[in-house]
């Protein structure tokens, strides 16, 4: 078979290939939300039978970066809910009040599990890590998630 | 069906069926497999004390490819897959079944022809020849490797990196190929009913692709499908009974010999060429190339 037969074949089943999926991403984008830069939408919602997930919520770490608590108070945006950082504890129980930063927003939540995105700074980088929640009790929650093999599972307790 | 395919999956179940198919098949199949491919010696009285050293030769081999695998992989493939992926791409591919579909046939599309390139070119064929030198064909065969077979994929999954899929996601894929092609190496099965042999690669499809017969040689690249073969015009059908191995044979089944006599072999016909522009032209050009050159100086 002649070479031109060869690359003439191949790059037509190329061309389908990957032309496919980026047509059907095309064809059924959805608006992705840029969480990092979305504005806060501060007008009242109606509450739901979800809304026993507001508040500040507790979280205990153990990593080489920190040792302590972070508290962050989760609030309602619209159809979502979001957690912005509150305070943060030592492990001696000192507290300072902490910079207000967005780090986790709910797109999804039925009252036992939901999804939505995992805001993590890292080494300077900023991160969107897909990321589960799973109800233990009202005041109990996992929130767990698997970036490229780094997983984890925080427990975040009603402050 | 539309809504299905474009649904946004989520890692963690992505990679829970591959897992379940690429990781755990190991388990479930190939272990299973091959202790009833030593069965089936046993009852054909075909399990010699060869086929046993052979096999644990494989198993070694495995394990020296893997090593260098992880030693590369760590060292800069990771970084490189994704840079090109940052860098170099299309617009990202969202995670459906769409973009996974097409990316298991890209990395099928993709198997064949660095396949081809491992038989048609002396630095490709060094190493593969390691995968082509046992005389036996069963499941241990799938995972005899040979120091540079990680090497040659990488030239072919990177534009499949820049076609706009995640590096995780096709090496995954390609994984999924390997697995697919591995199950194909034995010689309990016979010809599978026509319709799956004309579409899909099947243990008659490989078993050819293994033979010494002359006109068994460069066939069935396939991984997943032989349709591939079969649009590039190097599909053979199993006809004549198939003799394994390669044309040069090994006879050894000491791991060390069997892991490195490819390379070994490529650094001998270097020397058997004189000049720099020979000796290079020995590491592209096709498996054989030194001895028609000799045979034409003759």
């Amino acid at each position: 078979m002649k070479n031109s037969t060869l690359l003439f074949r191949s790059l037509i089943i190329i061309a389908l290939l990957a032309g496919i999926p980026h047509l059907f991403a095309y064809a059924t984008e959805q608006p992705t939300p840029n969480v990092a830069a979305a504005t806060v939408d501060t007008t009242t919602t109606e509450p739901t039978k979800n809304d026993f997930i507001l508040g500040n919520w507790k979280v205990d770490y153990q990593t080489p970066e920190l040792t302590g608590a972070i508290i962050y108070t989760i609030k309602k945006e619209g159809e979502q809910f979001t957690a912005y950082t509150h305070q943060y504890a030592d492990e001696n129980g000192y507290t300072e009040q902490a910079e207000r930063t967005k780090t986790l927003v709910i797109t999804q939540f039925d009252g036992y599990k939901g999804k939505g995105t995992y805001l993590v700074a890292y080494e300077g980088k900023k991160y969107e890590i897909e990321c589960q929640i799973d109800m233990v009790d009202e005041n109990t929650f996992k929130l767990s998630y698997d970036y490229y093999g780094y997983a984890d599972v925080e427990t975040w307790k009603r402050a | 069906m539309l809504e299905f395919l474009s649904k946004n999956l989520d890692w963690v179940e992505v990679d829970y069926w591959f897992h379940l198919f690429n990781d755990l098949s190991l388990v479930y199949v190939f272990i299973p497999f091959f202790l009833f491919e030593l069965i089936r010696y046993r009852y054909l009285n075909r399990l010699t004390k060869e086929v046993v050293y052979d096999s644990i030769a494989n198993v070694i081999t495995i394990f020296a490819f893997t090593l260098i695998e992880y030693v590369l992989g760590l060292l800069f493939l990771t970084k490189v897959y994704f840079w090109v992926h940052q860098n170099l791409s299309l617009p990202h591919l969202p995670l459906t079944w769409m973009t996974i579909i097409s990316c298991i046939l890209l990395a099928d599309f993709t198997y064949y022809w660095d396949h081809r390139l491992m038989h048609r070119i002396g630095i490709g064929w060094a190493t593969h020849t390691v995968h082509h030198s046992s005389e036996h064909f069963n499941m241990s065969v799938a995972y005899r490797f040979g120091p540079l077979d990680g090497i040659f994929p990488v030239l072919f999954s990177l534009p499949i990196v820049m076609l706009g899929f995640d590096p995780i996601l096709v090496l995954l894929a390609e994984i999924f190929v390997q697995n697919f092609q591995a199950l194909l190496h034995t010689e309990a099965i016979g010809k599978l009913p026509k319709p799956i042999e004309y579409i899909f690669n099947t243990p008659s499809h490989h078993r050819v692709h293994h033979g010494s017969n002359r006109q068994y040689w460069d066939k069935n690249y396939g991984g997943i499908f032989i349709i591939w073969d079969r649009l590039f015009g190097t599909f053979e059908p199993e006809v004549e009974k198939v003799r394994f191995g390669i044309a040069e044979p090994l006879n050894s089944v000491n791991p060390i010999k069997v892991f490195f006599h490819g390379l070994y072999r490529l650094w001998r016909d270097m020397q058997k060429v004189s000049g720099l522009r020979n000796k290079l032209l020995v590491l592209v050009k096709p498996p054989g190339w030194v001895a028609a050159q000799q045979e034409r100086t003759k």
